[in-house]
């Protein structure tokens, strides 16, 4: 167990002509003992690559990574006390399972032949593989081989594990299950965690905190509901959530924010952070209220285009003159599409982006009995 | 479309099942044919190594020989002859597939599994060594096993003169091979999961351990296929026998050395024992390319 | 190599100073050398690359270094006056025309066939038949054996008394030929004997690649309504490409080098005239007639031309990414 500690870690690479790729730059996160911390972003956002440097499978161009005050860049992998789960769970095809979970004992301690025994076995009955033991990965089902994968990496005992996208072969069912699965282990264990994934949902119903990446930089660090509610960027505030907020581009004129098609009346404590520069309307589409009747000051007339129907929610696309958004809705309201609805705005739901920044000038008010205050 | 998606419909009718039986038989007809072409040389090489000179004369020479026709006097001559040459062959090929085997291994994971800048271009080096023409090395291949090595002379006390030359072909075969075997052995290894690799650096293993507990245990099957591919290939070399080995009467001549100067006589040519020698240079090639046909097949492909 | 390590320690050491910003603590610089994976990968590749090595490159550059010299019949060479005699002599050497002529007629003719005839074997192979391992088994199996023992069995078949040859163009009413002994036909003869020998390998070649096309395009075509024939052509032989690609360099390499064969199947350093190739030419000056330095500079040659091969496939498979 260990704090593990990025401080303005930057891997470049050099391709074969000569010219660089920035894959992740000045990246610091704080990962406290115990925590389990996901890192999330689109693909190509340099989540990999950074957990990579933490394991020690890829160089560090420059900045540091910690464990517990010691520095190990320097250090090869396999002296980092460090266990990493890979997507292909990268078991050793002709090992039986017993082997596959012995494998790290017996090449990085000097465990007796009993110990390693035991320590298997108490492992593999923690995740329900015992009986699997003398079996190949080859005859092993996909969530049998993840099982195994996991337990390969738990009974190393490691001071961190790293997880590179575990979840990502298994089907939708399987995910979920596994999901909560992972959780209890890593509860249990309070080993140190570094999770990638590219599907916020997994970042926002396991991780302690989300560390969330696009192009190399580290937008935002913080609690699932923090990023959700509370997003630092445009960025974040799209990434996180599905379907995704919604944006509107708009531009201040007076006590109001005017865009295509339609004009968003703002109150005073709002319009005080904006200056006359063009800005971003950000609002979620479960946000958004279908009502009856019309003429409130954030109500205006919309055309349904297109009902998807969830069974519990209907996300409903909608457009007021040539501005497209969603909104989502209790799934028992009747809707059809080309009919004209009434949709409300509601003004302590917004958050407003600066449109060349992304920064967030305003992000929603929170009524007191939400989750946790604000950081 | 929806014509011809009816056209297509029709095609199931008696008519044109008897012209796809048609189609078929002509299909196996040209196979038959075929099989007939690739192995009357050698069928008619068979038959006429059993022939007595009398049935020679008076059979065709794809025919098999009457019962009175029938010896295998020109066999046991050709087996007397060839024997030593056989042993040879064997005491070179064998130790010369194993290194080339363990060395492409080997050579293959340091240039795939193990990362580092630059190593394309030492493995185009190794690929273009198998290319290269033999006539090309040939000169001073032979200068420097017969005046600089010398094994016979500075081994002398250790080995005798024909030792000395079979593990000069030993060391020559080696090198040669190293370039093919390199590269049958990275074509499987590019195919192996890095993931797994580096899951086993992270275990802890070193790359010594990784080329030993996983790659070499995964790479059995591609073993067999340069064992029996490689076996094949020395055994049937000729050019480093001729030169290196230099005459048919040597000690520690080669099995095809033997062979390429048998039944040569003023009187003419002895085909049945010209043929009986082929069989029996040919025998053991034969015997592993039959049994291990699609491990050969599969070394050729790549 | 000395320089070549030098130059990776620098760089590493450069990029270790830019990193640590001087927290390098007490990990000491050899230590780490030895993390490095070009260092821990050479003990796996160091080995068979200079064994590889000595025996391929420097005894190319050897070669080429006795193909100055004008060194013949036996003792040592002598390096102390080197010139381009051999190579005046190469271009003035009626032989060297006629072997040179050979050699390409052999080169085309040779490869240009067997591409044909893989071709059409793999197709059919590629049908669905029954028993398709046996027959490949069949066709590949003269591949399998030694040029010195298929030699045996091509004299037998272009015995010109009554060797099978003969007595098959026998029942169109033309022969018997001296197959191996006409000058005008020996080259053809020869090369008829080493398509048998090699269609069986370009077969086996074009089977994988046939084989690796998903059957996908071949129902797709079907579906489109395409005949079997325009299906191959159209659909299925583009894409051989590679495959047709890598088998021709390996027959043109083939025939460039063609030696054994020959030697066999002449019994002896000369073929019969019209058969003659730079490959056997250069093996007869060198070992035959211990013409050691001229026989390096016909070595040379077939060195440039197979190089000539050689260099655009690489250069083609690397930018490929195949290697």
């Amino acid at each position: 167990m260990a704090h593990t500690k990025l401080d303005t870690v930057t891997k470049v690479f050099t391709e074969d002509d000569g010219s660089e790729i920035i894959a992740v730059d000045e990246v610091s996160i704080d990962i406290d003992d115990g925590e389990f911390l996901v890192l999330v972003g689109p693909s190509g956002c340099g989540k990999s690559t950074t957990l990579r440097m933490i394991a020690g499978l890829e160089s560090i161009t420059s900045g540091t990574i910690s464990l517990d005050d010691r520095v190990i860049n320097n250090i090869p992998a396999k002296d980092r006390d460090i266990a990493m789960v890979f997507q292909s769970y990268a078991l050793y095809p002709h090992m039986t399972v017993r082997e596959n979970m012995s494998f790290g004992l017996e090449e990085s301690t000097d465990m007796g032949d009993d110990e390693i025994r035991t320590r298997v076995e108490e492992t593999a009955e923690m995740m329900g593989i015992e009986r699997l033991l003398e079996r190949k990965p080859g005859e092993l089902s996909g969530g049998q081989q993840q099982r195994v994968a996991l337990g390969r990496s738990i009974v190393r005992d490691p001071a961190v594990f790293l997880m590179d996208e575990p979840l990502s072969n298994l089907d939708a069912k399987l995910r979920s299950s596994m999901r909560t699965e992972l959780q209890r282990i890593q509860d249990e264990l309070g080993v140190t965690t570094v999770y990638v994934t590219h599907d916020q949902t997994e970042a926002m119903t396991m991780g302690d905190r989300i560390a969330i990446l696009d192009g190399g930089v580290l937008q935002q660090v913080a609690t699932p509901l923090e990023c959700y509610h509370r997003p630092e960027n445009q960025f974040v505030a799209g990434f996180i959530g599905d379907p995704s907020m919604n944006f509107f581009d708009m531009r201040l004129e007076g006590e109001r924010l005017a865009g295509e098609g339609f004009e968003y009346p703002l109150s005073s404590d709002i319009t005080g952070k904006l200056d006359d520069s063009p800005v971003v309307l950000g609002i979620r589409p479960e946000d958004i209220e279908l009502i009856d009747g019309t003429g409130g000051d954030h109500e205006y007339a919309a055309e349904v285009l297109v009902v998807e129907p969830m069974g519990n929610e209907n996300n409903v696309h909608l457009r007021i003159g040539d501005t497209r958004f969603i909104a989502t809705v209790n799934g028992m309201r009747r809707i059809t599409e080309g009919e004209t609805v009434t949709i409300r705005l509601p003004e302590k739901a917004i958050h407003v982006f600066d449109r060349e920044t992304g920064e967030a000038l305003h992000n929603r008010r929170l009524d007191e009995e939400l989750a946790e205050p604000p950081v | 479309m929806s014509e011809r998606s009816v056209s297509v419909g029709d095609e199931t009718s008696d008519e044109t099942t008897t012209a796809f039986d048609l189609r078929r038989i002509g299909l196996y007809a040209t196979m038959l044919g075929l099989v007939v072409f690739y192995l009357l040389p050698i069928e008619s090489g068979l038959v006429t190594s059993i022939k007595t000179s009398e049935a020679l004369i008076n059979t065709q020479p794809f025919a098999p020989p009457g019962p009175a026709g029938v010896t295998l006097e020109k066999w046991q001559f050709a087996f007397d002859t060839l024997w030593s040459g056989m042993i040879n062959s064997m005491l070179f090929t064998i130790p010369a597939t194993l290194l080339c085997a363990v060395l492409g291994s080997m050579a293959a994971y340091g240039l795939t599994l193990v990362d580092w800048r630059g190593q394309v271009a030492v493995f185009a080096l190794f690929i273009a060594g198998i290319f290269i023409p033999y006539q090309a090395v040939i000169v001073p291949l032979t200068q420097f096993w017969s005046q600089y090595a010398m094994l016979e002379m500075r081994l002398g006390l250790l080995l005798s003169a024909r030792s000395a030359t079979l593990l000069e072909l030993i060391i020559t075969h080696t090198a040669y091979g190293i370039p093919i075997c390199t590269l049958l052995f990275r074509s499987q290894y590019k195919t192996m999961s890095w993931e797994m690799i580096e899951a086993a650096r992270l275990d802890g293993a070193t790359v010594w351990r990784i080329y030993k507990r996983i790659v070499l245990p995964l790479s059995i099957p591609m073993f067999a296929v340069v064992f029996i591919f490689q076996f094949t290939q020395i055994w049937n070399e000729f050019l480093f026998s001729l030169t290196i080995i230099g005459s048919v009467s040597d000690p520690a001549a080669s099995a095809t050395l033997i062979l390429s100067g048998l039944g040569e006589a003023l009187e003419g040519v002895d085909y049945p024992l010209r043929m009986a020698g082929a069989f029996i240079t040919a025998l053991p090639t034969l015997v592993v390319y039959l049994l291990f046909a699609d491990e050969f097949a599969e070394g050729v492909e790549v | 190599m000395k320089r070549v390590l030098a130059f990776l320690r620098r760089r590493r050491d450069e990029s270790r100073a830019r990193t640590d910003g001087g927290s390098t603590e007490s990990r000491s610089t050899a230590r780490r050398w030895l993390d490095n994976d070009f260092v821990r990968s050479a003990p796996f590749w160091g080995p068979p690359f200079l064994l590889m090595g000595f025996f391929v490159y420097a005894a190319i550059g050897w070669n080429f270094l006795l193909s100055l010299t004008d060194y013949t019949g036996f003792g040592g060479a002598d390096y102390s006056s080197l010139d381009f005699e051999n190579y005046r002599r190469l271009f003035e050497d009626p032989a060297i025309w006629e072997a040179t002529r050979n050699t390409f007629v052999l080169l085309v003719v040779f490869t240009i066939t067997c591409l044909l005839i893989g071709l059409g074997l793999a197709i059919l192979l590629d049908r669905q038949v029954r028993f398709g391992r046996g027959f490949r088994t069949i066709y590949l199996l003269p591949f399998a054996l030694s040029f010195i023992v298929t030699a045996q069995f091509w004299r037998w078949m272009y015995n010109v008394n009554d060797g099978i040859v003969n007595q098959f163009v026998g029942i169109f009413g033309i022969g018997p030929y001296n197959w191996l002994g006409n000058p005008q036909i020996v080259l053809g003869a020869v090369i008829f004997a080493l398509v048998w020998q090699f269609s069986g390998y370009t077969m086996v070649i074009y089977l994988a690649a046939l084989r690796s096309i998903p059957t996908d395009q071949y129902e797709a075509s079907r579906v489109d309504g395409a005949s079997t024939l325009r299906m191959y052509r159209r659909v299925i032989i583009p894409q051989l490409r590679p495959a047709m690609v890598s088998a021709s360099v390996t027959l043109v390499l083939f025939a460039l080098k063609a030696f054994d064969f020959l030697y066999a199947v002449f019994g002896g350093y000369r073929p019969r005239q019209g058969a003659d190739i730079l490959a056997t030419k250069m093996v007869r000056e060198a070992f035959g007639q211990s013409q050691w330095a001229y026989g390096s500079a016909i070595a040379i040659a077939l060195f440039v031309l197979s190089l000539a091969v050689i260099a655009p496939y690489l250069y083609n498979q690397y930018t490929r990414g195949n290697l």
